[in-house]
């Protein structure tokens, strides 16, 4: 009898790490992540002078002029323009073509659309990178290179086959009853999908949105091919460019340039995380 | 009379389906046409280009010429393509080394060592996956930036030799390492949250089993939840090793793809070939290869997956 209890007792003692060092370790790592994100925030108060000085010592008085000089000279005004004007053109072409194939893909199955799927399912695969000469030459030829549709263009064509997929798995999961439901009360194809199927499959679109949004936000390579007018330069671009103009000695200015272009989307994070956070999962879960 | 009302209702089927089939027909052609049309255009023509190119002599200027297979063999000689190669090899290896089992461990603990921190912490390692990679690589710089660094100034201050005489961005030894580093920060979060997601489905009963018979959570995680999480985890290597295979911004925006090609990769040496060196032809040799070489990866995941989803 004495012998059971400790017998059951015993895994409870076997650890030999404790908890709280693990916690700890946890801990550290977690700064690991958050401390390069705040050092911005040690550094962008200061002169120039007072950074090379003493780097690490606290400002001397909260100086706001690296931020206006950061604003001037890497123009993020336009340059978030631009973005937003990007990410808006990536969205309405990503989304609604992803919904609706990914409906006909769920609802009408037969032995073309099938197929079809397929070859739209084969593009997740493909990455963007192998093309990027024919795309350059192909943007040439529409007179798209140095646009801004010439980014979000053929982003959408690299987003759609990923959201086609998470919109088939999502109206396959809705009960049938409910088209039958609506074709009954003499809903068409088409008034059975906008109005019935589009507004119950609004989580999906949101997801859709807000992670093209932060994808056409991120951009870096697509943007560097196709832009070479100052005046079109997204954000990213405007960030190494910044970057590859001054010194290191200038890293009061750096400070201030990543704190600007940082904040949107850390803000977006922070507000939506549990959404970005189970929208990128979706993609890795289902492969 | 409920026989009667069928057929009718039947009949009434038959006729809706016969006399709206045009109408179905164009409603699934219009519905799919937006999304085939963008695939067409922007996807699998220049797919098809990207082929035909890599057989050509292609400059941007003049005619293009059929030449075979010479740009693949040149590349070969070529030793920018060749040390991209290398370095994304290498990469691929270290990321399914390093990071890997470090996201094992941090999702890991998290998940079994539950407390209040779980929801928190796994917000703050997510938190540098959503940066854009300009901003990354410019955090990179703050710190490992030569003289004005954060480690060169911390190192500075505290009068730490060793350290300062580290060029983080400029040895051809340590540069890869540097920007191994700064991936690694950015990205393993998401293996934390990808495992974490695969280890939280793991019965509760398996692991209230393992601990009646005694066993401790380091015998938990080897016998138990690593073989439960196996083909996750084998999902991620194929991640990252395709994500190795694109790898640009980080390489390019920090150091660009130097000093020397000491960190050029596959798609750095594809960008040069074609928009610093206009040779259209080589660099969509390139590109064909990084195609195959994915191709390769998403054959294995299929693979994988049909496994998984048949043995379920």
């Amino acid at each position: 009898m004495n012998g059971a209890i400790e017998e059951n007792m015993v895994p409870r003692y076997r650890n030999k790490i404790p908890e709280y060092m693990i916690t700890l370790i946890l801990i550290m790592l977690a700064l690991l992540v958050i401390l390069p994100i705040m050092l911005p925030i040690c550094f962008v108060f200061k002169t120039q002078l007072e950074f090379a000085y003493s780097p690490w010592s606290f400002p001397e008085k909260i100086l706001w002029t690296n931020f206006i000089v950061a604003w001037d000279n890497i123009q993020i005004g336009k340059g978030l323009l631009n973005t937003l004007y990007v990410c808006l053109g990536a969205i309405l072409c990503t989304v609604p073509a992803s919904a609706m194939a990914g409906y006909i893909f769920a609802r009408y199955k037969g032995k073309y659309t099938e197929i079809l799927f397929y070859a739209i399912l084969a593009g997740y695969f493909v990455p963007v990178q192998m093309v990027l000469i024919p795309l350059y030459q192909l943007c040439n030829r529409l007179y798209l290179t140095n646009t801004l549709p010439g980014l979000f263009l053929p982003m959408a064509a690299f987003g759609i086959p990923f959201w086609t997929t998470i919109y088939r798995s999502f109206f396959y999961s809705l009960p049938g009853e409910l088209a039958e439901a609506a074709r009954i009360d003499g809903a068409g194809h088409y008034g059975t999908f906008f109005r019935i199927m589009l507004p119950l499959a609004k989580p999906c679109s949101i997801l859709a949105t807000l992670l093209v949004f932060i994808g056409s936000w991120s951009d870096y390579l697509l943007s560097l091919i196709m832009l070479n007018d100052q005046q079109l330069f997204t954000m990213q671009l405007r960030i190494a460019q910044f970057m590859n103009a001054y010194g290191t000695n200038h890293m009061p200015k750096y400070a201030a340039a990543s704190l600007i272009a940082a904040a949107p989307t850390l803000i977006l994070y922070l507000m939506f995380q549990r959404w970005i956070i189970q929208g990128t999962l979706a993609g890795a879960l289902k492969g | 009379m409920d026989s009667n009302a069928n057929a009718t209702e039947l009949a009434y089927g038959v006729t809706y389906q016969k006399k709206r089939d045009w109408s179905l027909l164009s409603f699934k052609f219009i519905f799919l046409l937006p999304a085939l049309a963008f695939l067409l255009i922007f996807m699998y023509y220049p797919i098809e280009e990207t082929f035909r190119l890599s057989l050509m002599r292609a400059t941007g200027l003049g005619d293009t010429v059929f030449i075979g297979f010479e740009n693949y063999v040149r590349l070969f000689k070529n030793d920018e393509f060749l040390t991209g190669f290398v370095n994304v090899l290498e990469w691929a290896f270290w990321s399914v080394v390093i990071q890997i089992p470090l996201s094992f461990f941090v999702a890991f603990t998290l998940t079994t060592y539950k407390n209040r921190l779980v929801g928190p912490l796994r917000s703050i390692y997510y938190l540098a996956n959503v940066l854009p990679s300009a901003i990354t690589a410019m955090l990179g710089r703050f710190v490992f930036a030569p003289r004005y660094g954060v480690l060169a100034t911390l190192s500075e201050k505290f009068n730490w030799e060793w350290l300062a005489r580290i060029d983080f961005l400029g040895d051809t030894n340590i540069v890869f390492w540097s920007i191994f580093a700064v991936a690694t920060w950015a990205y393993t979060g998401f293996g934390i949250v990808y495992l974490m997601a695969n280890i939280e489905q793991i019965p509760m009963e398996l692991r209230e089993a393992a601990e009646l018979d005694g066993a401790n959570k380091w015998q938990y995680a080897r016998y138990i939840a690593i073989p439960m999480v196996s083909y996750p985890i084998r999902i991620l290597a194929i991640i990252s090793t395709v994500g190795s295979l694109k790898l640009f911004d980080l390489p390019w925006l920090l150091t660009s793809g130097g000093p020397g090609f000491s960190t050029t990769t596959l798609v750095i040496a594809l960008y040069k070939q074609g928009f610093v060196n206009w040779q259209y032809g080589r660099a969509s040799a390139i590109g064909v290869i990084i195609f195959l070489l994915a191709l390769i990866f998403a054959v294995a995941q299929f693979s994988m997956q049909g496994k998984e989803s048949s043995a379920k």
